[in-house]
């Protein structure tokens, strides 16, 4: 540790000082005081006065102490301490790892020509300088510190891909921002092919980051979509799945759409795609159930976007029981039973199930009534007292309101808002499930249809009361709510199949497992990210995930293109480890100051 | 000395001319009441106890002696008593007012405090009222290196507070009033009362600082040729609060030269101020002895409000 003043000129004020003893000489100079008479100073004991001329008493010595108080803070002092170095440089790199960054282009990906370029700036470091990396794909991730191992920063670049997920590059540069202003002289270098004024940040907010746009093609098909639609318990036939391919390029392509069916192929359709044009592709009556993988072929610069994955559930037929002592209910499923082929409906009053409850169907309704089942069952209008569906009053006149639309019981189902109920059944959302279809009436909302699972067996309760109108035109979305959850019902034994868009959490119905390559899950119940696009097992569920992202899949750029920072940021002065110490010093001066007027008060006999 | 050291307080101003009128208005309606100082000249003020043969307030009887003024028979008395009685009256005479100012060296010091000041002022003031009472006024000058300066009997003539009027006359001469030389006050007391035989009344203006034995001397004199004596006190704030004026130093005596080395410390200061009050007690007794009567006005106040304040409490000053 050093010290060291800045302002050597304010060494003038210890002029000051000589003032101030010769003020004190005068003040003790031997005057001589004029007194009316001294008959009565007589009778006090003189006080010969010391012969010196100089004896500083304690206030002098408080005032010499604030004289010099004042004249070391107009020094400026510093302390610096030993173990300052030269100030280092500072350089945080953010890469864009999303999935546009796979681009093939110049026989090199584009994150390929970025990587090169931020491995030129550590290069360009001197020893001692610091380096931190950051990742921007769909979240923002540090893959490394401040550290001044440039060869670690070498290793963690060189280990970098860029994933199958969307850009959000604004958080990354927020960070990289703040790291900047917490650190004075830090430089931002930016790597990615999206230009600048595509991050939400301000341009002013980016006047100090060097920008680099990597990126020209606009050569990419790509999957852009994918819908499969089957009936609930209808045949294989009768399942169609729509794929939406685009031409992202602004030429035109030809292309080849290759569907399978857990490795059987399906289908193969040629396809010629205007600039900037999109076309639906239907296929049709699939041989069996499983993973449809679907492949366009095509050589273009983005291949990420050329696969894509759906699931076509097995295709069980309708296998319910049916409770109730109504006999427009019962007759209603026996005709919808007799619709679906291959369906088996039993119909029983509940007199005859007390008796002797009948089980080995995939799935129960009971109409009225909630005994426990050790089937999957659907309790519709359940008593006020039922403990399985708790629940309170009859509401009148109620509509459906909301849904969970990603449920896979609810699933694909549009017109619910336009179901209308004349008599419901208010139900709770007890522990055990969630609500998923919501009704409201004059009075509020409540869960019109909860669903969850009860000692290892599915279980829902509906409010509505099922009528004789279920098999005909009025009743139809009540018809497809009830047979959407007749069919979740009924899957319960099937295989676990999630779907999802990388980058997009996603909640999962199965229980919390260990997150597999490419895929980031979190949370009880889990919410699963992909990361890759593909198929991933979690456990023995399946997790499909597709990249259907336009942004991403848009990937013509305007060809490399550089900002460079407008504004550098402050070179670091040699000031580091440098504390001045002034206002110390003025602080004691004003203690002192306090000191000084207490040591008069007391020296002053008054 | 303190770089946060308060402010001091300064002299008193000393009595502008021009302000003369408006400082004496200030004391319209006041008289003095001085006792046992009755005069050869008619005046307005009544002594009772000592009749006489003419005059407005009756106040005795006496048995008609020849020469009496048959015009004083009380014939009343005649009829009813078969003796002659004449009337006796109360007397009503002037009271020549001595007002004796000391201006001896020691008046000036401490030099902050104004003492001499602040003793015109009171004589001036003192004068002012004698002579709206109608009463005379004589102002000594008890000087120090030199015989007193005495003026003429003033009596009441001119508008007051003008420069042609009486009191305009004494506050020209008081202004010329400096202090100077060392003052042995008991003896200029003595050789006042030896100079003015005739009674009056004494009122002396001083800082007493001096040994009392000295000063009852001087007012045992004037009390037994029948002075009515009033001991005025003009005391420095810096006398009471030496602090104020210096810590350390050699202090010297502005009328004999002595010096006396001293530094303020705290039981010094004890010391000197139960010296002070002893001796402040020491003139009250002497006052008390002496049957005058003793009042002290600190510098630091105004002589205004000493006058018809602390003067009044003490019965030197009245209402009409």
């Amino acid at each position: 540790m050093t010290f060291g003043i800045l302002d050597p000129a304010g060494a003038l004020g210890l002029a000051a000082v000589a003032v101030l003893v010769a003020l004190h000489l005068y003040d003790r100079r031997r005057r001589v005081i004029p007194v009316a008479t001294l008959f009565l100073w007589k009778r006090i004991p003189a006080s010969p006065l010391d012969r010196r001329r100089f004896r500083p008493d304690l206030l002098f010595l408080a005032q010499l102490l604030l004289l010099l108080a004042l004249v070391g803070g107009s020094l400026r002092p510093y302390v610096q301490r030993a173990a300052a170095r030269a100030p280092a440089g500072h350089l945080v790199l953010v890469l864009d790892v999303s999935a546009s960054m796979q681009v093939r282009e110049a026989g090199e990906t584009r994150f390929d020509t970025a990587r090169g370029r931020a491995r030129a700036l550590v290069e360009a470091l001197a020893a001692g300088d610091d380096a931190m990396l950051v990742t921007a794909a769909d979240r923002t991730h540090v893959v490394l510190g401040w550290t001044a191992d440039h060869d670690r920063v070498r290793e963690r670049l060189d280990a970098l891909a860029p994933l199958d997920t969307p850009t959000r590059l604004g958080p990354a540069l927020e960070l990289a921002l703040g790291e900047a202003r917490a650190t004075p002289g830090t430089r931002v270098a930016v790597f990615t092919d999206l230009p600048r004024d595509a991050t939400g940040i301000p341009a002013d907010g980016l006047a100090a980051v060097d920008w680099v746009q990597i990126g020209r093609t606009d050569d990419n098909l790509a999957i852009a979509g994918v819908v499969v639609d089957q009936p609930p318990f209808g045949p294989l036939a009768d399942v169609a799945v729509t794929v939406l391919v685009k031409n992202y390029g602004h030429t035109s392509r030809s292309a080849v759409l290759e569907a399978s069916v857990e490795g059987e192929p399906w289908m193969r359709r040629p396809l010629v795609l205007g600039g900037r044009a999109s076309e639906p592709v239907l296929l049709t009556g699939p041989r069996r159930s499983g993973v449809v993988a679907l492949r366009l072929v095509a050589d273009d610069a983005l291949p990420v976007d050329n696969r894509a994955l759906a699931w076509i559930a097995p295709a069980d037929p309708l296998d319910l029981l049916v409770v109730t002592d109504s006999r427009e209910v019962g007759a209603a499923f026996e005709q919808i039973g007799r619709a679906i082929e291959g369906g088996r409906v039993e119909v029983v009053n509940r007199a005859r199930y007390q008796e002797e409850p009948l089980a080995g169907r995939r799935a129960a309704v009971f109409d009225g009534f909630a005994p426990p089942s050790a089937m999957n069952a659907l309790y519709v209008a359940p008593p006020s007292d039922s403990r399985i569906c708790p629940g309170g009053g009859i509401a009148d006149r109620a509509a459906v309101v909301d849904w969970e639309v990603d449920h896979p019981a609810v699933g694909g189902l549009q017109g619910l808002q336009g179901l209308g109920l004349a008599r419901v059944r208010r139900l709770a959302t007890p522990a055990w499930g969630a609500s998923v279809v919501l009704a409201a009436a004059r009075d509020g909302d409540f869960p019109l249809l909860v669903l969850g699972e009860v000692g290892g067996r599915r279980v829902a309760c509906l409010g509505a009361t099922l009528g004789p109108s279920l098999a005909s035109s009025d009743g139809l979305p009540l018809l497809l709510l009830t047979l959407g959850t007749l069919r979740w019902l009924s899957g319960y034994d099937e295989a676990r199949v999630l779907t999802v868009e990388t980058g997009v959490p996603t909640a999962a119905d199965f229980p919390a497992v260990v997150p597999a390559v490419g895929l980031r899950v979190a949370g009880d119940p889990p919410v699963v990210v992909a990361e890759r696009a593909g198929l991933h097992r979690l456990g023995d569920a399946i997790v499909l995930a597709n990249l259907f992202d336009d942004r991403e899949s848009d990937v013509g750029r305007e060809g490399d293109r550089t900002w460079p920072a407008s504004t550098r940021p402050p070179v670091p002065s040699d000031t580091a480890g440098r504390h001045e110490v002034d206002w110390w010093l003025y602080l004691a001066a004003a203690a002192l100051l306090g000191l000084e007027w207490v040591v008069w008060l007391r020296r002053e006999p008054a | 000395m303190s770089l946060l050291r308060g402010r001091v307080a300064s002299p008193p101003p000393a009595l502008a001319e021009s302000s003369l009128a408006t400082t004496l208005s200030s004391f319209r309606g006041l008289v003095l009441r001085v006792r046992g100082a009755m005069g050869d000249r008619l005046g307005e003020r009544r002594f009772p106890g000592r009749p006489q043969p003419a005059g407005i307030e009756l106040e005795s009887h006496a048995s008609y002696a020849p020469g009496d003024d048959l015009r004083h028979l009380d014939w009343n008395a005649v009829g009813r008593l078969d003796a002659l009685l004449v009337r006796r009256f109360t007397a009503e005479r002037e009271v020549l007012v001595h007002l004796l100012v000391d201006c001896s060296a020691s008046m000036a010091v401490p030099v902050r405090d104004g003492k001499l000041a602040a003793a015109r002022e009171l004589a001036l003031a003192l004068a002012s009222i004698a002579l709206a009472g109608n009463d005379a006024v004589r102002v000594t000058l008890l000087r120090g290196d030199a015989a007193p300066h005495e003026t003429p009997v003033h009596r009441h003539g001119g508008r007051q507070g003008q420069p042609g009027s009486s009191a305009g006359r004494l506050a020209e001469m008081l202004g010329s009033a400096e202090a100077r030389g060392a003052l042995d006050l008991g003896a200029a007391l003595e050789d006042h009362a030896r100079r003015h035989p005739r009674p009056g009344a004494a009122l002396v203006i001083s800082d007493f600082m001096t040994d009392p034995t000295d000063l009852e001397r001087g007012v045992l004199a004037l009390r037994s040729r029948g002075y009515g004596v009033v001991l005025l006190h003009v005391i420095g704030a810096g006398e009471l609060e030496p602090a104020r004026e210096f810590r350390h130093g050699v202090l010297r005596d502005v009328e004999s030269g002595g010096t006396h080395p001293i530094a303020l410390t705290r039981s010094a200061l004890e010391r000197y101020g139960a010296l002070l009050a002893g001796h402040l007690a020491a003139l009250e007794a002497v006052a008390t002895r002496a049957e005058a009567t003793y009042a002290r006005m600190s510098t630091a106040s105004n002589v205004g409000e000493f006058v018809t304040g602390e003067l009044g409490r003490v019965g030197v000053v009245r209402r009409r």
